[in-house]
């Protein structure tokens, strides 16, 4: 379980996190929406520790991510996947995907290389294994961020804003994977601009405007005439961004 | 006039001297290189105390002259410490001690052009400080320093024709003391510069051929 409660973060005077609580129990895909600086990405970055929050607590499975060492356990239980792939450029797409669980996991070379070939092969990139990041192109290189993070084995993956920085077709590719992912089971907290997508995909959406938790609804709900298009800041959200 | 003559035995101490320089640059550049990557590494980890004082020792060592720095060593460390420096240990202490400054300065600034999403999905992964710096940082920091220190290594070779003033006798100084003896400085410091300037090739082909090695990765080669 991902225990969010009273989540606050300020960056100067600016309030980026307003006490926010959310929980996602394992095998949910839950979406988050929300206009641009509303704060989704922030969340993010706040369950994987790579923001301290400034109120409340996040805890990933009961450790607390504001403890070092709580951290540290809660970094095994996530994987996370980056809006701009953040690929390590000097390594091939499997050193990528491997170097976690051979330094981190301890997992011997060989084993870890021939699940890493495997999870490649399963996104389609069983060709390009021994690529550069560089020699891939986005949608490909946002597959290896995926396998990368896959190959921790998470509980929870996190997922910010993954197609963010792909035009649509390879938006399409990745989208695929995610979609076979949720079905299988893997517990998402999705970021994403992809309302169509997340409607197809999550259980619930939750709605942040302005660091406020506006909206933590099932899907048919949220978009449902009397649930959350009953709110006009979602409504007109939605409409702009399916225009 | 015969001791005027070029002799045979001119090319062996030319070949002598090439070699005293060569192995005073390759020590003082593998002791310079350790210690400045120690000062980085203080710096990385941020060490406190030690931190600051390898940035105010490498501050101090890249903005005095070396040709100061080898007569504070020579003439006064000897009258401070109350021992004797050869000629030969003064240089391997000066020198280390300037490349050590000028190493530190490249490796800070080419761990800082590796960029800071790096770091963070090296930490959300799960990998130590020590982890990240060997697997993350080291590599693309290596091919970020790789042109800067080409250049200090050729500038380093140079800077070795300095101890020829306080006595080692390097390929400076066997051209000083030829030119001396043939009285035809034309010819002597000619050959002189020529020796350093292929020394100095061979340097910046050996950097530029690692550092292709070490950006094989990039699509982009480089102009």
């Amino acid at each position: 379980m991902i225990h969010i409660e009273g989540a606050t973060k300020r960056f100067g005077a600016n309030t980026i996190l307003d006490g926010i609580d959310l929980r996602v129990a394992p095998g949910e895909v839950v979406s988050i929406l929300g206009p641009s600086g509303s704060g989704k990405s922030t969340l993010i970055r706040c369950i994987n520790g790579l923001e301290r929050l400034d109120g409340g607590f996040i805890s990933v499975d009961g450790h607390r991510v504001d403890d070092p060492k709580g951290l540290q356990l809660a970094r095994r239980c996530s994987g996370t996947v980056f809006q701009l792939f953040n690929l390590y450029p000097h390594m091939t797409a499997l050193q990528n995907v491997t170097l976690a669980p051979i330094e981190v996991l301890k997992t011997p070379r060989a084993r870890a290389e021939q699940e890493g070939r495997e999870l490649l092969a399963s996104v389609g990139l069983a060709e390009r294994a021994d690529t550069y990041p560089a020699q891939l192109s986005g949608g490909q290189r946002q597959r290896v961020g995926i396998c990368r993070a896959l190959a921790m084995k998470p509980r929870y993956l996190l997922l910010d804003e993954v197609t963010s920085a792909l035009d649509p077709e390879m938006t399409g590719e990745v989208l695929a994977i995610l979609a076979r992912l949720a079905a299988g089971g893997t517990t998402m907290l999705f970021v994403t601009h992809e309302i169509e997508f997340a409607r197809q995909i999550s259980q619930r959406i939750v709605f942040l405007d302005g660091g406020k938790l506006v909206a933590d609804l099932s899907t048919a709900r949220f978009f449902a005439a009397d649930g959350g298009l009953a709110q006009p800041r979602i409504a007109q959200f939605l409409s702009k961004m399916t225009k | 006039m015969r001791y005027a003559d070029f002799t045979a035995h001119d090319l062996l101490l030319l070949l002598q001297g090439l070699g005293v320089s060569l192995a005073l640059f390759a020590a003082t550049t593998a002791i310079g290189l350790a210690i400045g990557l120690v000062w980085a590494a203080l710096r990385y980890y941020r060490v406190p105390l030690l931190a600051a004082l390898a940035a105010l020792l490498a501050e101090l060592l890249k903005n005095s002259p070396v040709l100061v720095q080898l007569f504070l060593v020579f003439f006064g460390l000897p009258v401070l410490l109350e021992t004797d420096l050869t000629p030969v240990q003064a240089a391997l202490i000066t020198l280390s001690g300037n490349t050590a400054a000028f190493v530190y300065v490249i490796a800070v600034s080419a761990i800082e052009a590796v960029g800071r999403d790096q770091l963070e999905t090296a930490r959300v992964f799960g990998l130590s400080r020590w982890q990240t710096l060997r697997r993350i940082v080291a590599p693309q920091a290596a091919a970020f320093a790789l042109g800067p220190l080409a250049g200090l290594l050729v500038n380093q070779l140079q800077v070795t024709s300095l101890i020829s003033v306080i006595g080692v006798v390097d390929l400076t100084k066997v051209g000083a003391i030829l030119n001396l003896r043939t009285l035809k400085p034309f010819i002597v410091w000619t050959v002189i510069g020529l020796l350093y300037y292929l020394a100095a090739r061979l340097i910046a082909g050996a950097c530029a051929r690692l550092e292709t090695r070490l950006r094989a990765h990039r699509e982009w080669k480089g102009l």
